[in-house]
């Protein structure tokens, strides 16, 4: 319930434009271009875009992550896996700094983004959070036109391009463009569960980020929408890295390059830490694990 | 993690018993097939027309436990989505199936050729060395059904050495023949020839199953690691 509040709030702030009237940089850098893909060329997948070291993350005294430390890859999918309360979700939200919005959040240990720690005193968290977006749960449109949900973020953030052109091209690249062309005026709230959520990935692109983070983006769609999220997500990986949380495990063998198996220690005082408990090539993982617990928890042995 | 993740804890220990079942399929699957090689080398030696007979009709229910193995495997795959270890086990189960399965077809070969020559005639030195022939390969094969009903893969590793043993027989069986041959028909010759071929294949089966036994227990399969380190 809590959950659905702070997704609410979140959105609203949300990949975040919309609030941004404090954003320093990026006013005038053109969008489109970024959006292109320039100087971003299909490298190899190498490259580490988030260095995570010791990441521990408290709601006032208590702790939700323990001691978090992992390299995420630039244009691979990493997708976190977990029961329930494993803190995969709050490692999410670390990622673009979503867990400031908690009063009683607190993030210790560093999160290098390109080497730069997201939690330094001089980042701007709405400038990270418009590099790094984030597509919910459940698709969340503005009670707007197509149009105007991907028109929406760039228009804020002072894009001087051709709005008509950005709007073709992160609807293409969302691979939702045939389908609602000749509907751009429509509300967006026409549109199927799996368009929606298409939307909310086109509209996300159209900020142009760097990185997209993905918090179980198919757990309310069907099988059919929810392989075509999933072709998206590969398709998008040549020019975003993508961070996913997901129940499903399947999913997280299909589609991901990279999986980190978490888990959710009890103590004696009942409080319940999230821990990181593997973190590996996602062929590893599914077919020979290193730690029990993974395998435990892959192959569905959970007592 | 704690029981309130899976709320039913009946259907994952219905699996486990489905994969153990599997196993003890395989298991029973190897059982029948070394039943049947026994058989054999009592119809090798003894010139047993009636146990060669019974060991090719016995072959029929080799192949329905066969089938009826590599059923449940697909079943239990397309049900369950096994990964990690359970995968591992029941890929190699297949493999496994498969190798005990093509030894059973090598027996039945054997014992068509002793119908065909309705029982051999050896000399003293032939018969003794195509019984240790057979004692080691058929010894072979057992051990590995062995270390499949225990998971033993250490037990699985050494297989492989256990096979030079065999290779060596056969080396000195053909040598034995090839000096014998003049002595005898030559379709007796062909057929001998032929049981050695048998042997040592049904041998190479057996260091086969020791390996998917390794690859189930330690995710290593030793022939690749070996083409991998090339």
């Amino acid at each position: 319930m809590g959950e659905d509040q702070l997704t609410d709030s979140t959105t609203a702030a949300g990949p975040t434009i919309a609030t941004g009237e404090a954003r320093p940089a990026g006013r005038g850098v053109s969008v489109g271009s970024a959006l292109r893909g320039t100087g971003r060329p299909a490298e190899p997948a190498q490259n580490t875009i988030f260095d995570v070291r010791g990441l521990r993350v408290f709601y006032g005294s208590f702790q939700a992550v323990a001691d978090a430390t992992m390299a995420i890859r630039e244009h691979e999918i990493t997708a976190l896996i977990g029961p329930s309360g494993c803190g995969k979700t709050t490692v999410l939200r670390c990622f673009n700094r979503m867990n400031d919005l908690i009063d009683t959040a607190r993030v210790e240990g560093t999160i290098l983004y390109h080497g730069t720690d997201i939690y330094g005193e001089k980042v701007d968290p709405v400038e990270v959070r418009r590099r790094i977006g984030m597509v919910f749960q459940k698709p969340n449109p503005f009670p707007k036109s197509i149009y105007d949900n991907i028109a929406f973020g760039p228009r804020i953030a002072g894009y001087k391009g051709n709005m008509d052109d950005l709007v073709e091209e992160s609807l293409t690249r969302a691979a939702l463009w045939d389908e609602v062309s000749d509907k751009l005026k429509e509300s967006a709230y026409a549109l199927s569960g799996g368009q929606q959520q298409r939307l909310c990935i086109a509209r996300a692109i159209a900020t142009s980020p760097d990185v997209l983070l993905m918090d179980e983006p198919c757990s309310s769609l069907d099988p059919i929408a929810t392989l075509r999220i999933e072709e998206l997500m590969i398709e998008l990986k040549r020019d975003y890295s993508i961070i996913i949380v997901t129940h499903n495990m399947q999913q997280a063998a299909r589609v991901s390059d990279r999986t980190a198996f978490f888990t959710v220690d009890v103590k004696q005082t009942g409080m319940r830490t999230g821990r990181l408990v593997e973190f590996d090539a996602t062929d590893a993982i599914f077919t020979n694990p290193r730690e029990k617990q993974t395998e435990d928890y892959i192959t569905g042995r959970f007592g | 993690m704690t029981d309130e993740h899976n709320p039913h804890p009946d259907l994952r220990s219905r699996f486990d018993a489905e994969l153990d079942g599997i196993r003890r399929g395989a298991v029973a699957l190897g059982s029948l097939v070394l039943e049947n090689a026994e058989r054999l080398i009592e119809a090798l030696l003894e010139s047993r027309l009636d146990l060669a007979q019974q060991a090719i009709d016995a072959d029929d229910v080799v192949d329905r436990a066969y089938i009826d193995v590599e059923r449940r495997v697909f079943r239990i795959i397309a049900l369950q989505q096994p990964v990690a270890s359970d995968l591992r086990l029941l890929i190699s189960i297949i493999r496994i199936a498969h190798e005990i399965e093509r030894s059973g077809d090598l027996v039945v070969n054997c014992a068509k050729g002793i119908l065909r020559q309705q029982g051999f005639t050896l000399s003293h030195p032939l018969q003794g060395l195509i019984a240790r022939l057979c004692r080691a390969t058929v010894d072979l094969f057992g051990r590995s059904i062995e270390c499949l009903a225990e998971m033993d893969h250490e037990g699985a590793g050494r297989l492989d050495e256990e096979d030079d043993e065999v290779d060596d027989l056969v080396g000195e069986f053909y040598a034995l023949l090839a000096t014998e041959a003049q002595k005898m028909h030559v379709d007796t010759a062909i057929e001998l020839s032929r049981v050695g071929r048998y042997m040592e294949r049904i041998a190479d089966h057996a260091v086969n199953v020791g390996e998917h036994i390794t690859f189930v227990v330690t995710g290593i399969f030793p022939r690749h690691a070996e083409i991998d380190e090339d």
